[in-house]
């Protein structure tokens, strides 16, 4: 029993021991392994180089807003591009994307609405942290100014496609209601700012980022100076005005040497390749980060890999080809009557789940320098520049006698002839020159836009009425 | 040693009982109540196998050993009587058992008598658990726990059900009660373990039960207690049971209508459509949708081109090829269950065991979908010194789970197959003339709705394309692999009179492998060759506990105080891979030519508390108790880690008292109650203080990083304190005895994503800021019916109620899907649009809107336009069960109910079934036969429409009453008599037919009435009823 006490006193003792010792250090043990902090973050530029990758990556993600938006027409920023595609008259849609093509879908509740605008304001608001964080990092200054440039690119970017989205052209009224405006990191919700606000801040941040953006990147799938110089002849463009400086950026983005620009031969190579020549900005995809079926137009216009099937072309347009164009790569491959809205299939997009997503190509930025010479009054320029790229396209290209209207008609049917799929040139065009869009008879759904039509742009979300105290529901009212 | 290696012998070679020299002891069994003879009790020698049965007269005869010294007498409803033996007649009384108080149960931490209870505990043991087919054992208490709210979601066999404890004290935290097993809190997946190794399932509902747990413990605690063997001379016990069945599912499915009603009801959408949305004439637009029918829906199952005239109807000559029948395709009829327990039991004066072993193996209602687990467990106690007592509980158990998709909305989906794939399309592959396609050794191909090269009709299904859910189902593997190992050892010191110190050291390791295999040449990933994509995760969990405790008496004062110390390390080690491009039939990563994904990270948590216990009592008739908990969680801040949780807790026996005590009816009055306060620190992340940038967002080769959104670096855990008072009674000498008991449980600190404006960013921040309040009220009572001769009946019902009602938000009102929060409702009241039926005019729906005067309701039919209204609670009023056990000599039958009223169900696949034909190919209820099709017609459908509307979209249109009974569990059992056994050496024997979910009565039909806590449809299979036949042998 004398042995029991001693064992029962050093039980105790140990019990405690243990019980009032060194659990502070035991506590705080754990740590996070899967996330970073902000420190380890702004304090190299392999940091913010990770930021930035995963702001891009984040913008060809299967954006994921709510499980009840999961759908595979509301994907990354190709998704925004492929809706504005289906509401032109190009192409047919029947699928995914129907509602788009409907020209429908458009309510404060539905889903292209809410996604849009809560994706685009997520990537500003990463846009704008960033800004921030590299703001107040102990990084050296010629670092920050570079990163500074490459966020306000990103931010401009946000903005010019928040602006298109949710109101009419800049042209109609600068003063109509436009997304609210932060600069900044922000807690507090805005109210609805004008497009003229929008639109000041848009530029403000294109010219800053051209002055601080190098040539240099990481990869094509990065913005550098020449992407901020097309960037900035898009917004300019959309704005109807400055068409001097739609002239210049569009020059300076492709280096003002079309036959060093172009490459013709690659246009039949599937647009799945972000090296091609012409590419200046791309999403790049790969195996281990795919986007699987998601990614449009590959996934609905390739009737050749197992995807969708769900995009047709329309007849007139393909009409509009030359048989020696490299661009006409139409096929009549259902078994159907003259007619019918299955005639016609293109093979311009490859799909796989490594298909990388043109964003930005030089031919665009030649075509807008044609343009902006038109709109100088120097249509001889302007016709030579856009036979360029025609005769570059066709070998056996005739250049046209057409003068005036009739010479900028031929540039903008160019510009659907060279660029569509890819990011909705013929809305955008009928959207800032303040066009209608009208459908041919063999289309799945013949609905014709008026100029200035309310179905161009869509109506504000209403779970952003429903937690903004500065946006009431009358917000929609007329729109 | 010596111990061991006689257990060792029992399992090596058996036992049987060698009966040398015997004498014969003769008598008659009475009960002392009316000294009626009793009939059926077993007689037998204690420590042996050697028994016998009293006759119909109550008399018995029995031979014994010459060594033998005690009878034991047992009988159901009977206090077990071991007699001496005195001579060659022994004449037994025996007393009718009283529904224990002083009976022990389990409690946090130790145990308590029922008598000393202060706090809420609902304990289930054998009797429930043993007649139910229960793979994941809690699902066996539902309907027998008052207050305890149990749901299954969908048939998949080896699924854990949700478990709410007194309501819902969370909104977004987790609210699953914490799980003890055997004293260690448990981390693995519940379905590894086997209820028959199960001795108690004890639900701690109060603050008073719980507060030990501290932290962890305010959406209640389940304490699950293995088997185990009695110290005592008793020989060793073998038992054996066999059972096997078949299951169904256990509701039936929505009628869907047929191939030739689907053909001529997209007619009429697209002849709709042309008429009231692009202005043609009835007959243009009729013309016009002959011609486009087959062009809209990709295929035609009919014979001829256009096979729906301008009439509406099939044309003369048209022949249907196909009408697949998805349901019957998708779907096991009489799926096979079988399951198999052996288990030995036994002990000495020192020493005592129970190991067991059992195999299960269930198929499910979707096809391939299967359970199959192994489990093992030796559980050990001796008493090592006459100071020192050592336990070890140890399982290991391993499962297979063949888990094909069965809910949600992944294309592979098979009830939303079934919901969205009308029987126009094929199983198998057609060219366009409808003909069969058949691969090179002439078989057909299942058709994935995805075929190319040019062919234009039946080839491209506009719904779920490039998949096939049966096709995808037998040749696609989802397999989840699960292997668990629990152990618990505590040695315990008797340091000096009533002192005495235990130390427990338990360790869980759960292994958790999710492997899935895509076909490399059909489906998804039939253009990468196949994709396996593969996850494994280690959770390891090491508890160390020291309990120092005192216990002493001093004349009428009794005390017992517990000090604590625990340690918690919690460790999850995740790991995956996915990779493509496999040849057929390889079917494991390394025969992969593209790796598409890796990950991996580790969590980890820690808990350090200190614990407090102290009990007092005078007379045994006044009670108080006083319990602390001081936690320190690594999931909060350091200034924020450690929090103070206690309760404190009184009961008085009533019907001990002077003026009572003497009554003849009154056996039991007992008021308690209780006031803690408890915490909930689960589901809130690892480190939901720190912000951070996630990794997982790499752009090519480069590292990419996301910042993942604003954190409140002050957020804590929630706090629930918990109020609760009960009466327990008993009479007729507890013949009639039960419990009525209320609680008001009121939750703060609530975390909420505080939702900010979208276009900020961010959707939200997550910060403690509400509060919520359950109250409640349970009734329980059971009854010996009829305890008569040969007859023995008792019943049990139970009732229980909750209210939810938020108190306190983050802002005036938050929408979150179909539910709104506002101060003053529960979370899960429906606020959603008003169906106010179809306009007779034009077939368009019409909802209900706010007119311009207050108070006033008029119709729209723009969805937008419409005002969205609270519409009732997905939570129901009142749950409970209702039991009976009837008994006549060999015979037995039990049977038992659950049921619930008063909740409402949100049926989207309904809502899809009643769709308009909006979309083109999406399959139809045959309700859809009411439709709205002319001006003047009335309604409550509206029209077909192949264009975008919005007549199916969410309002109370699909909302519905989702009351429902069930007949939970029916065995009819029957034990062969003990002259029978005898003869063989067999202790008992009994053969049964046990049924569970046999019948269930639902209000709302076409799904199973168990979906989910938010009242919400996720294209769920269904639960299965199962009929199986099986027998017990103990020897």
């Amino acid at each position: 029993m004398r042995n029991m006490k001693n064992i029962s006193k050093f039980l105790i003792g140990v019990w405690v021991l243990f019980a009032f010792s060194g659990c502070e250090s035991f506590l705080d043990e754990p740590k996070p392994t899967d996330s970073l902090t902000s420190d380890a973050i702004y304090s190299s530029t392999e940091g913010v180089d990770a930021y930035l990758s995963g702001i891009y990556r984040n913008m060809r993600a299967q954006y994921e807003y709510s499980t009840d938006v999961a759908t595979t027409d509301v994907g990354g920023i190709y998704s925004m591009y492929f809706a504005r595609t289906v509401k032109g008259s190009d192409l047919i849609q029947n699928s995914w994307y129907n509602f788009d093509y409907e020209n429908d879908n458009r309510e404060p509740t539905y889903r292209r609405v809410r996604v849009t605008w809560q994706f685009l304001f997520d990537l500003v608001n990463h846009a704008n942290t960033l800004i921030e964080g590299v703001t107040n990092s102990d990084l050296p200054d010629a670092d920050k100014q570079i990163y500074i440039a490459h966020g306000k690119a990103l931010r401009a970017y946000f903005y010019f496609q928040l602006a298109l989205e949710y109101q009419l052209s800049y042209a109609v009224a600068p003063n109509a209601p436009a997304p609210p405006l932060y600069d900044q990191v922000s807690y507090e919700p805005k109210g609805m700012s004008t497009l003229e606000e929008v639109y000041t801040l848009i530029v403000s941040d294109i010219n800053d980022a051209i002055a601080g953006l190098p040539d240099t990147r990481i990869n094509k799938s990065y913005i550098n100076k020449s992407v901020a110089y097309g960037l900035k002849a898009r917004i300019l463009m959309a704005m109807n005005k400055d068409w001097d400086q739609v002239e210049a950026a569009a020059n300076a983005a492709y280096g003002g040497n079309p036959a060093a620009a172009l490459a013709a031969g690659e246009y039949s190579d599937g647009f799945d390749d972000i090296e091609a020549t012409e590419w200046m900005w791309g999403m790049d995809q790969q195996a281990d980060q795919s986007n699987y079926y998601y990614v449009a137009p590959h996934a609905f216009t390739d009737h050749y890999h197992d995807a969708y099937y769900g995009t047709y072309v329309d007849a007139n347009f393909v009409s509009d080809f030359s048989a020696s164009d490299v661009r006409n790569l139409f096929q009549k491959l259902y078994d159907v009557p003259e007619g019918d809205f299955q005639e016609w299939v293109t093979s311009k997009f490859v799909f796989s789940f490594e298909a990388d997503i043109p964003m930005m190509r030089t031919p665009e930025m030649i075509l807008m320098e044609a343009e902006a010479l038109y709109h100088q009054s120097q249509e001889t320029e302007a016709h030579d520049l856009l036979f360029v790229l025609q005769s570059n396209r066709d070998p056996n290209a005739v250049k046209s006698s057409a003068t005036g209207a009739a010479l900028l008609e031929e540039i903008l049917l160019e510009r659907r002839k060279e660029m569509y799929g890819e990011n909705g040139i013929q809305w955008f065009d009928a959207k800032r020159l303040q066009r209608g869009i009208t459908r041919g008879p063999n289309h799945r759904v013949v609905v014709n836009l008026e100029p200035n039509d309310k179905r161009f742009y869509l109506k504000i979300p209403k779970t952003e009425i429903d937690s903004n105290p500065n946006i009431e529901e009358s917000v929609n009212d007329g729109r | 040693m010596k111990k061991l290696t006689l257990l060792l012998a029992i399992f090596a070679i058996g036992f049987y009982a060698a009966m040398a020299q015997t004498r014969e002891i003769t008598g008659t069994v009475t009960y002392s109540g009316d000294g009626s003879s009793l009939p059926g009790v077993s007689v037998s020698v204690k420590g042996t196998t050697i028994g016998t049965i009293s006759d119909i007269d109550g008399k018995y005869t029995i031979r014994v050993p010459e060594t033998a010294t005690i009878l034991v007498y047992s009988f159901i409803g009977m206090q077990t009587l071991e007699q001496p033996i005195t001579g060659s007649v022994m004449n037994i009384s025996l007393q009718q058992e009283t529904v224990g108080v002083d009976e022990v149960i389990v409690v946090a931490y130790g145990t308590k008598t029922k008598r000393a209870l202060t706090g809420a505990v609902t304990s289930v043991g054998s009797e429930v658990l043993d007649n139910q087919t229960a793979i994941s054992p809690l699902r066996a208490i539902q309907g027998s726990a008052p207050g305890v709210n149990i749901l299954t979601s969908g048939g998949q066999p080896g699924e854990n059900p949700t478990i709410r404890i007194r309501g819902i004290g969370s909104v977004n935290l987790s609210n699953d009660p914490l799980i003890v097993v055997d004293g260690i809190v448990f981390s693995g997946n519940l379905n590894s373990i086997t209820a028959n190794q199960i001795e108690s399932i004890n639900v701690l509902k109060d603050a008073s039960a719980s507060a030990l747990y501290g932290s962890r413990a305010s959406n209640g605690v389940i304490l699950i207690t293995t088997k185990s063997g009695k110290y005592g001379a008793k020989e060793a016990k073998l038992t054996f049971n066999a059972k096997v069945g078949f299951s169904n599912p256990a509701v039936d499915t929505y009628d869907l209508v047929g191939a030739e009603d689907y053909m001529k009801y997209s007619w009429e959408s697209i002849k709709n459509t042309g008429i009231y949305r692009n202005g043609k004439s009835e007959a243009v637009a009729a013309s016009d949708a002959t011609s486009s029918l087959i062009s809209t829906l990709r295929y035609n199952p009919y014979n001829v081109a256009n096979p729906v005239g301008t009439n509406g109807q099939i044309v003369d000559g048209a022949e249907l090829m196909w009408d697949t029948d998805w349901y019957d395709e998708l779907t096991n009829d009489n799926a096979f269950y079988n399951e198999y327990n052996l288990s030995a039991t036994g002990g000495s004066s020192d020493i005592n065991y129970f190991v067991s072993g059992s195999y299960l193996n269930q198929d499910g209602a979707v096809i391939e979908s299967n359970f199959e687990r192994y489990s093992g467990r030796v559980n050990l106690n001796a008493k090592l010194k006459d100071w020192l007592e050592l336990s070890t509980n140890n399982s290991f158990s391993k499962s297979l789970q063949n888990y094909p998709n069965q809910a949600g909305t992944s294309y592979t989906s098979s009830l939303q197959w079934v919901y969205v794939v009308p029987n126009i399309y094929p199983l198998y592959a057609r060219d366009a003339q409808g003909n069969l396609k058949l691969d090179s050794a002439g078989n057909p191909i299942y058709d994935y709705g995805n075929a190319g090269g040019g062919q234009s009709i039946n080839a491209v299904r506009p719904a779920l394309g490039g998949e096939n859910a049966v096709s995808s189902n037998m040749i696609n593997d989802i397999l989840y692999t699960r292997s668990n190992l629990l152990s618990s050892s505590s040695l315990k010191f008797n340091l000096y009179e009533g002192l005495t110190f235990r130390t427990t050291f338990g360790y869980e390791r759960y292994l958790y492998d999710s492997y899935e295999y895509d076909h490399n040449q059909y489906g998804s990933a039939a253009s990468v060759n196949g994709r396996v994509s593969q996850q494994r995760s280690i959770t390891e969990s090491t508890t160390w506990t020291n309990l120092l405790n005192y216990t002493k008496s001093i004349n009428d004062h009794s005390f017992s105080v517990d000090l604590i110390t625990e340690t918690f390390d919690y460790k999850y080690d995740y790991l995956n891979a996915q990779a493509t491009g496999f040849l057929p039939n390889v079917k494991v990563i390394s025969g992969s030519t593209v790796p598409e994904s890796v990950g991996g990270y580790v969590n980890q948590e820690r808990l350090v508390s200190y614990l407090a216990r102290a009990d007092y009592n005078y007379k045994s008739k006044y009670y108080i108790d006083f319990s602390f908990r001081r936690d320190a969680s690594t999931r909060f801040s350091k200034d924020n880690r450690w929090g103070n949780f206690f309760s404190v807790g009184g009961s008085w026996i009533l019907s001990d008292e002077g003026f009572l005590a003497g009554s003849e009816d009154i056996s039991l009055l007992k008021i308690r109650s209780s006031y803690g306060e408890l915490g909930n620190n689960q589901g809130i992340g690892y480190f939901p203080y720190l912000e951070g940038y996630d990794t997982g967002w790499s752009n090519g080769d480069n590292s990419g990083v996301l910042q993942g959104g604003v954190v409140d670096p002050n957020i804590k855990w929630e706090k629930t304190g918990l109020f609760n008072v009960a009466l327990d009674f008993g009479f007729l000498n507890n013949r009639i005895n039960g419990t009525i008991e209320y609680y008001n449980k009121k939750s703060i600190d609530l975390l909420f994503d505080k939702p900010l404006a979208p276009s900020l960013g961010d959707p939200s921040i997550f910060t403690n800021v509400g509060t919520v309040r359950n109250t409640g009220l349970e009734f329980l009572i059971n009854t010996v019916n009829v305890h008569k001769g040969d007859i023995y009946w008792t019943s049990s019902f139970n009732v229980s109620t909750n209210k939810n009602k938020l108190l306190k938000l983050p802002q005036e009102e938050i929408v979150n899907g179909t539910k709104k929060w506002m101060v003053g409702k529960s979370i899960y009241d429906f606020f959603i649009r008003e169906y106010a039926g179809v306009n007779p005019a034009d077939g368009n729906a019409l909802w209900y809107t706010d007119g311009d005067e207050e108070g006033t309701k008029v119709v729209t039919d723009d969805y937008s336009e419409a005002t969205e209204y609270y519409q009732g609670s997905a939570l129901p009023d009142v749950i409970g069960g209702v039991s009976s056990y009837f008994k006549y000599k060999g015979f037995d039958i039990n049977i038992m109910f659950n049921y619930s009223f008063g909740g409402q169900i949100y049926d989207s696949s309904y809502a899809g079934l009643m769709g308009s034909l909006e979309s083109a190919g999406d399959q139809l209820s045959v309700d859809i036969a009411d439709r709205w099709q002319q001006p003047g017609d009335i309604t409550d459908v509206p029209k077909l429409l192949n264009s975008n509307n919005d007549y199916n979209a969410t309002s109370t249109r699909f909302l519905f009453d989702n009351d429902y009974v069930r007949l939970k569990a029916l065995t009819i059992g029957y034990n062969l008599p003990t002259s029978v056994l005898d003869k063989v050496n067999v202790q008992s024997l009994r053969i049964f037919m046990q049924a569970d979910n046999i019948w269930t009565y639902q209000s709302h039909k076409g799904i199973d009435p168990e979906q989910n806590i938010a009242g919400t449809t996720n294209n769920r299979s269904n639960l299965m009823k199962t009929i199986s036949f099986g027998v017990n042998i103990e020897l």
